[in-house]
């Protein structure tokens, strides 16, 4: 330690970079209960009478169908990249595999590259398949540009598992399946949360995929949020209010897996 | 993978199938099978808005109007660049500096950085909503205070080249800095305690500490978060597709936009297919070097 006390000007700028992160949010977090007179005011207002009537429209406009959407498009998602992944990622750390580098790059290189270039092909091939506007067209899309995190993540979580372990279940005549399942997988099950929730958020927040493939009654929160921007103005109060309610699960999120957050951010290539 | 096993066994053969074979038959379907169609229509005068050019095989035409004469091609990959050249240095300094003002021990840490981590994990659409709800011309919170202080009068910040692209500059640092920050942080509280002691006995000030031992110990991990800041960075579209669209006429328009507006709004597939198989190919590269940096290396403190 360099210092132990920790001198009280520590906190003035910390204060000042919190209302930095924070400002903008807190403003459309009151937008989302003011009236529409108080939202388009020449003198902003910070103190209002609240009012819920933001957030009764957009359940009108189809907010808990959207909302039914993202869930469903980010847990099938996130199921399906988690076992596909997770079964590659125990391949890749436990076994020299053929052209196994190759493939490794190749699952990389499918997150590198901007998203907008798989969009138009897997645009093609589903439009092709008749599964545009399909929960299944994106959550394939997702699961796709996932599937690297799940690789990379769990493929260190395992490379951390320690190996006596299992080779003494293969002494004692287990065979592959069973270590895997019932000692590599539990002890890397910490993880294997962690990776999920990513997942999960990644998918919820993802727009450009969603924008593409869905469409009407297959929207997600993400593609419904920007909808509300019409011609004739923007409703302002709805967006406020389906921003906050799209939001609130990510932050709760943050704070219960912030040990894994640096890992996740980074494909694993970071350890918190 | 220092001890991986070698494939030996019948069993293990089999074992291997059932591993790899859904990753495999898996990027069959979303990347190998999709970017060969592509392939294919590259090749192709393909557009849905005119039935009578469709389907016409043109060779490589797509690809020499593309990478010969087209100047918003250019146009994007400019803006891309100059975006990522002024936001990502700007990010790597503040992140730096935050990580080293917030790496003690204080009681509420885990809430800090949950609140300074929020224009990271938000979704990005979001973020462009709260910026454009922000800038919004004479009503916007920001756009009253820029006015009492004379500015924008009699504009709006949208509306103008520069102040568009800055504007989205300072929106990306908003949004980014955090990421840094983090990385930076991981990798200063798992830094070895002894070498910045043996330096503060030696006299070293709080800078030399720093610039001769903090420093080169993160290396690793300014350069993977450099690196992945720099990718996403090049990336970036759902800002710009709520802030401006790629305008004020293609002021802001990046890679991305320009891609979807080729695609999704012109639907000029054959054309656009050509600009994906150009970035997918430009990814490939940019993969290589990521793949040489981050699994090339030992690992010092954190990093692995």
């Amino acid at each position: 330690m360099l210092r132990r006390r920790i001198p009280f000007g520590f906190f003035i700028p910390l204060a000042i970079l919190l209302a930095i992160a924070l400002v903008p949010y807190i403003w459309i977090l009151f937008a989302s209960f003011k009236e529409r007179v108080d939202l388009i005011t020449a003198e902003p207002k910070w103190i209002f009478d609240p009012t819920v009537v933001n957030f009764v429209d957009i359940f009108e406009r189809g907010f808990d169908t959207y909302l039914l959407n993202s869930l469903i498009i980010g847990f099938s998602s996130t199921a399906l990249t988690v076992i596909v992944g997770t079964m590659a990622a125990y391949g890749f750390s436990r076994f020299r595999i053929p052209a196994g580098n190759h493939l490794f790059f190749f699952i990389l290189a499918t997150r590198l590259g901007p998203p907008v270039a798989y969009a138009l092909p897997m645009y093609l091939i589903f439009n092709w398949l008749g599964l545009v506007n399909t929960h299944f067209a994106v959550i394939l899309a997702h699961s796709t540009f996932n599937l690297v995190l799940v690789v990379w993540m769990m493929r260190s979580f395992f490379d951390d598992v320690p190996r006596a372990v299992e080779e003494a279940a293969y002494l004692d005549g287990c065979g592959h399946f069973r270590v895997f399942w019932t000692i590599a997988l539990p002890m890397a099950y910490p993880g294997l949360v962690a990776v999920s929730i990513f997942v999960l958020i990644f998918s919820w927040n993802e727009l450009l995929f969603s924008l593409i493939l869905t469409g009407g009654e297959t929207r997600t929160l993400p593609v419904m949020i920007p909808s509300l921007v019409l011609h004739t103005g923007t409703l302002w109060g709805q967006v406020a209010a389906a921003s906050i309610l799209q939001s609130i699960p990510v932050l709760i999120f943050i704070f219960f897996i912030q040990k894994k957050l640096v890992q996740g951010l980074t494909f694993g290539a970071v350890k918190g | 993978m220092s001890s991986a096993t070698t494939v030996h066994s019948a069993s293990t053969k089999t074992f291997l199938w059932v591993c790899m074979g859904p990753v495999l038959v898996f990027l069959t379907i979303v990347a190998v099978a999709p970017l060969t169609l592509a392939l294919v229509d590259s090749f192709r005068e393909l557009s849905m808005t005119s039935l009578t050019k469709r389907g016409a095989f043109i060779g490589l035409d797509n690809y020499r109007d593309l990478i010969g004469t087209d100047s918003h091609f250019y146009g994007a990959i400019l803006h891309t660049a100059v975006l990522m050249a002024i936001a990502v240095p700007l990010e790597f300094v503040f992140g730096l500096l935050i990580a080293l003002w917030i790496n003690r021990q204080f009681t509420g840490r885990r809430l800090v950085i949950t609140i300074i981590m929020i224009p990271t994990m938000i979704a990005p659409v979001v973020v462009g909503m709260i910026w454009r709800f922000f800038l919004m011309p004479s009503f916007g919170v920001m756009t009253v205070y820029l006015n009492d202080l004379g500015l924008f009068e009699e504009t709006t910040v949208f509306s103008q080249s520069l102040t568009a692209f800055g504007a989205l500059v300072i929106i990306d640092i908003w949004e980014w800095t955090p990421f840094i920050m983090l990385i930076m942080l991981a990798g200063l509280s798992s830094m070895p305690r002894a070498p910045i002691e043996a330096a503060t006995i030696d006299g070293a000030t709080r800078w030399q500490i720093l610039r001769h031992v903090q420093l080169p110990l993160l290396r690793p991990l300014i350069i993977i978060a450099v690196m992945l800041r720099a990718i996403d960075a090049s990336k970036i579209f759902d800002t710009i597709y709520v802030l401006t669209g790629g305008g004020p006429g293609d002021a802001t328009e990046v890679i991305a936009s320009f891609a979807y507006r080729t695609n999704f709004l012109k639907w000029d597939l054959g054309y656009g297919a050509a600009i994906c198989l150009v970035l997918a190919f430009a990814s490939l590269v940019v993969a290589a070097i990521f793949y040489k940096i981050v699994s090339g290396r030992p690992a010092p403190s954190g990093a692995s």
